[in-house]
């Protein structure tokens, strides 16, 4: 699994191709699993397996929300703080149905790829004031994405085995 | 629960705050006879004369002071309302020993220099009207915004615009978002704040599969209403965090509602976890509104389809979206859409 730095690396293309595959690969993922399996968290603090593809869907719907408005602004816009946990608990992702969260996801991620697709050479270099991560380009974002695909994926597979 | 101010009141004036919160209506005993000078005052002000503004305003006050056999009072109606905390001046009523108090009232506002619209202006008129009667009808030494107060004032205007008394909801369930943006920010935050536990009350007792049935194929089911106003609450919070954190900055399009309700399975939610979270969610939002300088209200940023949104506005907006929602609650819980 590429790390951030080596996905850094990579040119844009590369990792926007990444990108186009992680709906298929997490409908591969849990196809066919029984309620029980997609329900159960690995411990008391590890997201179940559609938590994970609940907080795929939410965060590609916020990575769509920054780039309006990274692109819409002059100066790097301050962004706030991540809250996965709390969507997990307030959008009650255990209740959800984890196909219809992928289908969800698809949108979400095709919109956002033809955003990125558009963007010209001048605009891949606005950017957000991120609270932890500090000064993020669209590259950086794209970059971010690629690694966080792989990492819930990942992720995912584990809990699957009901592993943290 | 009286508004914050009231800790900072002496012992006297406290006395005098419970007085004025505990009435909540002035009866008008012939309001029909009223309802032509309410006609002629909306006219007035759509054909957007000062001179004829102040005379149907003068008729309109005289009136309520001659039906409620009180004092009466001079009226000045102005033009371009100025800038003030609370954003824009409306009103002010004035009385000072010796003199008849006077009730000045703005009829442009102060930015786009249109003339307010005529339920702002109607309710602006009685709020000061309210002020002259604390003192005159009610006898009370001071005139403090009380909940009392606003619900004296939203008693009038109900009486004066009988379309406005329909149920359910708050008092103030018939205001646009227009009008709302004309009343003053304590009330629009005491509207903000009920308004858990009239989604509380309505839930109560329901049962979950009752609350996930919609009333109409594209009308959405209680459970899915209770979800929109969490999320809903919770976009309210990112952008006024957005507007305090940036200089201006751009208001992404989010939603739109019917998106995430699909999107995010609100059918399937538990409608009581989702009331809780809205309440938190709630508290978060009147927790910062509270504490922000008078001023910082007018900061803002701008939306792509709905331009420039201050935080005076969104605060308007929500308080009409609870009327909105709580209505549409209310209807989904009788099976109507």
């Amino acid at each position: 699994m590429p790390t951030m730095e080596e996905y850094a690396a990579q040119p844009a293309a590369q990792r926007l191709e990444r990108l186009t595959r992680t709906a298929a690969q997490l409908t591969a993922a849990v196809e066919g699993r029984p309620e029980t399996v997609m329900a159960r968290r690995p411990d008391g603090k590890n997201w179940a397996p559609k938590e994970i593809v609940c907080h795929l869907r939410d965060t590609e719907e916020a990575f769509g929300a920054r780039f309006e408005q990274i692109l819409a602004m002059d100066v790097d816009p301050r962004l706030g703080a991540p809250t996965a946990d709390r969507w997990a608990e307030e959008r009650q992702y255990l209740r959800n149905d984890a196909l219809e969260a992928i289908a969800a996801f698809r949108t979400r991620r095709d919109e956002n790829l033809a955003t990125l697709r558009a963007l010209t050479p001048a605009q891949w270099n606005k950017a957000a004031l991120h609270p932890v991560r500090g000064r993020m380009t669209l590259d950086t974002f794209l970059t971010l994405m690629a690694w966080h695909d792989d990492n819930h994926l990942d992720q995912l597979a584990r809990a699957l085995e009901g592993k943290a | 629960m009286p508004f914050a101010y009231y800790a900072r009141l002496s012992r006297a004036q406290q006395a005098v705050y419970r007085k004025s919160d505990e009435i909540v209506e002035v009866r008008l005993a012939r309001a029909g006879a009223l309802l032509p000078v309410v006609e002629e005052l909306g006219a007035a002000l759509a054909a957007e004369d000062r001179a004829t503004v102040q005379r149907a305003t003068e008729r309109m006050i005289r009136a309520l002071t001659d039906e409620l056999g009180v004092s009466p009072v001079k009226v000045q109606v102005l033009a371009a309302r100025p800038h003030a905390k609370w954003g824009e001046l409306h009103g002010l009523y004035t009385a000072e020993r010796g003199r008849t108090p006077t009730i000045q009232l703005w009829m442009r506002t102060a930015k786009q220099r249109r003339v307010v619209a005529f339920r702002t202006y109607l309710r602006t008129l009685l709020h000061e009207v309210g002020h002259h009667l604390d003192y005159t009808l009610l006898r009370l030494r001071d005139s403090y915004h009380t909940e009392g107060f606003y619900k004296r004032e939203s008693s009038l205007f109900k009486q004066l615009v009988p379309e406005a008394a329909r149920p359910p909801g708050s008092p103030m369930s018939a205001l646009s978002a227009d009008a709302w943006f004309g009343v003053s920010a304590d009330a629009r935050l005491a509207r903000l704040a009920r308004m858990p536990d009239q989604v509380a009350a309505a839930l109560d007792g329901r049962r979950e599969a009752a609350l996930r049935k919609r009333p109409a194929p594209e009308a959405w089911a209680p459970t899915e209403i209770v979800c929109h106003l969490r999320d809903a609450e919770e976009l309210f919070g990112a952008r006024v965090a957005a507007i305090l954190e940036n200089d201006e900055p751009a208001l992404p399009e989010a939603g739109p509602a019917e998106r995430w309700a699909r999107e995010r399975q609100y059918a399937r939610h538990d409608p009581r976890r989702a009331l809780e979270h809205f309440r938190r969610r709630r508290g978060e939002s009147l927790e910062t509104l509270i504490a922000l300088p008078p001023a910082e209200w007018q900061r803002g940023g701008e939306h792509p389809s709905r331009g420039r949104l201050s935080i005076d506005m969104l605060v308007a907006h929500m308080a009409w979206h609870d009327d909105n929602h709580l209505e549409q609650l209310t209807r989904a819980l009788e099976g109507r859409a």
